[in-house]
């Protein structure tokens, strides 16, 4: 229609004005002709653009995944210093190999993603079954030190805590096997290495008088009903929810940190974006500055920034007055005493 | 041009929706709509307001609302119902303690009267953690079969790496669209 409605114009055009006219008019056309060729060719050229990443991560991804796999064949046999290395290893590529495909998810065809994710998710299986086959899991270390603590531990495992789980019962049975982590422990220390919590959910739930180390680097962590505990944890590639604390000492790097109903506690923290506290007391906060072997390593498995910390700018929900500072939290003034004192503790 | 064709011209601006993205904190609602919109999602910080993105989807624009979920921002929520066409209700679906929390909220919602018209869709967020629920472990947590009220739908995705968040929003944008579009 629109085109019919343009050759009338046209002819009307031609009528009235003359060659001069139509003489111009023709350019125009042809300037927009080009113009639209242009355009498409450089649509195509951004397509075949797409095509080359693509065929850089295809490449790229099944390299990785190769090597991963002859790491996990190359497991069966050896002795078992070195099966524990190569499988701290695999776990290792095969976390910067998600995050590769994360990155990449932009310029990826549905099809494509899915695809990668299927073989992604074949690796964590396989290296999941071979860590069972070669290092079957120990049960917990630290537990044989005090016998009535042991038993207040199985007690509480067998029978999960009612006021807590009483709205979630259905669920809990289903997944509890698949939950990483501590709960319902008084007076003990606990630890979990980097092979248990990489890239996991961990959650803490009703600890108290505990003394906790996580080496490695969770994806989440959540912290709930913990009283008198000393909590330290590697980088946490993402966000930290902490709910009712109270005494306690916490140490942790991580992207958010999200704190509530908290009293009287102290978190060494590293945040790359920001801590915020709501309904919160007496909280204070100084900069991460625990330790272990690998931490460089579990750093760059998380992808946090080393060289941004906002761990002193804290936002307060139960605070909006602008310009005065918050009456809730607090910065550690004595830093070099703290932080030694809790590379000290490290050391038991 | 007729009228015929000018009223269809302004039809056609109109081709606009308002979704409204609510959940509770630490669910994953910016991270969902930056990824959505292609932004970094590594430099998010807790949301102390809301977000408004405008955005151009299957021809529809999209006016985006994310509103901040921690305890004390929820009795705003209120502030941003009028006029919505579709909510978008986030779940973390790893969060097992807080399920109860996420249920009764999603109910009280549920029964505002200016929210009647909108259709709603549950993102079960962060389904790439190991632990998370299964979106039908979600679905009965929430007791969303109960809802007569709402078009509703869920499905499972994760922010991070961007997986069904597009499923979820064209699911979103058929139904909104059959229901006020259909003079098209």
């Amino acid at each position: 229609m629109d085109a019919a409605s343009e050759v009338e114009q046209e002819n009307g055009f031609a009528g009235k004005r003359g060659a001069a006219k139509i003489q111009e008019r023709l350019q125009k056309r042809h300037q927009a002709r080009t113009d639209d060729s242009d355009r498409r060719k450089e649509t195509k050229e951004n397509h075949s653009v797409a095509e080359e990443k693509l065929e850089y991560f295809s490449s790229t991804f099944n390299t990785e995944r190769a090597s991963i796999e002859q790491l996990l064949s190359s497991c069966s046999g050896a002795e078992r210093g070195v099966v524990s290395q190569r499988l701290e290893e695999a776990t290792a590529k095969t976390a910067q190999l998600k995050k590769f495909l994360n990155d990449s998810v932009l310029f990826l065809t549905q099809y494509e993603l899915r695809q990668a994710q299927a073989a992604l998710q074949k690796l964590q299986t396989s290296l999941a079954e071979t860590r069972e086959e070669a290092l079957p899991k120990k049960k917990f270390a630290f537990r044989a030190r005090s016998k009535a603590a042991d038993k207040v531990a199985s007690s509480a495992s067998d029978s999960p805590d009612g006021a807590t789980a009483a709205g979630t019962v259905k669920v809990d049975g289903a997944a509890a096997s698949e939950q990483c982590g501590f709960s319902n422990i008084d007076s003990e220390f606990l630890t979990k290495t980097s092979e248990e919590i990489q890239n996991r959910d961990v959650l803490l739930t009703h600890l108290t008088n505990c003394k906790v180390r996580l080496f490695g680097s969770p994806s989440t962590l959540h912290l709930k009903h913990i009283d008198s505990c000393e909590i330290l944890c590697g980088p946490v590639s993402r966000s930290v929810f902490v709910d009712h604390c109270r005494n306690s000492t916490l140490a942790f790097p991580c992207q958010q940190l999200r704190t509530h109903n908290t009293t009287d506690t102290q978190v060494y923290l590293h945040v790359t974006s920001r801590a915020i506290i709501e309904d919160c007391h007496g909280v204070s906060f100084a900069p991460f500055s625990w330790s272990y072997p690998n931490l460089e390593e579990d750093f760059n498995v998380s992808g946090l920034d080393r060289g941004r910390n906002n761990w002193s700018q804290v936002d307060d929900f139960n605070w909006l007055a602008a310009g005065t500072p918050s009456p809730n939290w607090s910065v550690i003034t004595e830093i070099t005493f703290c932080g030694n004192a809790l590379k000290a503790s490290m050391t038991i | 041009m007729g009228l015929l064709t000018i009223l269809k011209k302004m039809k056609q601006k109109e081709r606009e929706m308002r979704l409204l993205m609510l959940g509770l904190d630490n669910a994953g609602k910016t991270t969902i709509l930056k990824k959505f919109n292609g932004e970094d999602v590594s430099t998010i910080s807790p949301t102390l307001g809301f977000n408004i993105k405008t955005l151009e989807h299957k021809g529809f624009k999209l006016n985006i609302w994310d509103v901040g979920g921690q305890k004390s921002l929820r009795s705003y929520w209120r502030n941003y119902f009028e006029s919505t066409d579709g909510l978008v209700w986030v779940v973390d679906s790893a969060d097992r303690l807080r399920l109860e929390d996420c249920r009764k909220e999603l109910s009280a919602l549920l029964l505002e009267e200016r929210l009647a018209g909108a259709t709603l869709l549950v993102f079960a967020n962060k389904q790439d953690l190991p632990g998370a629920l299964s979106k039908e472990a979600i679905r009965e947590a929430l007791v969303l079969d109960e809802i007569k009220s709402h078009h509703w739908c869920i499905i499972g995705c994760s922010a991070v790496s961007g997986e069904n968040l597009l499923a979820g929003v064209d699911w979103l944008l058929d139904d909104i669209a059959a229901r006020i579009f259909t003079a098209d």
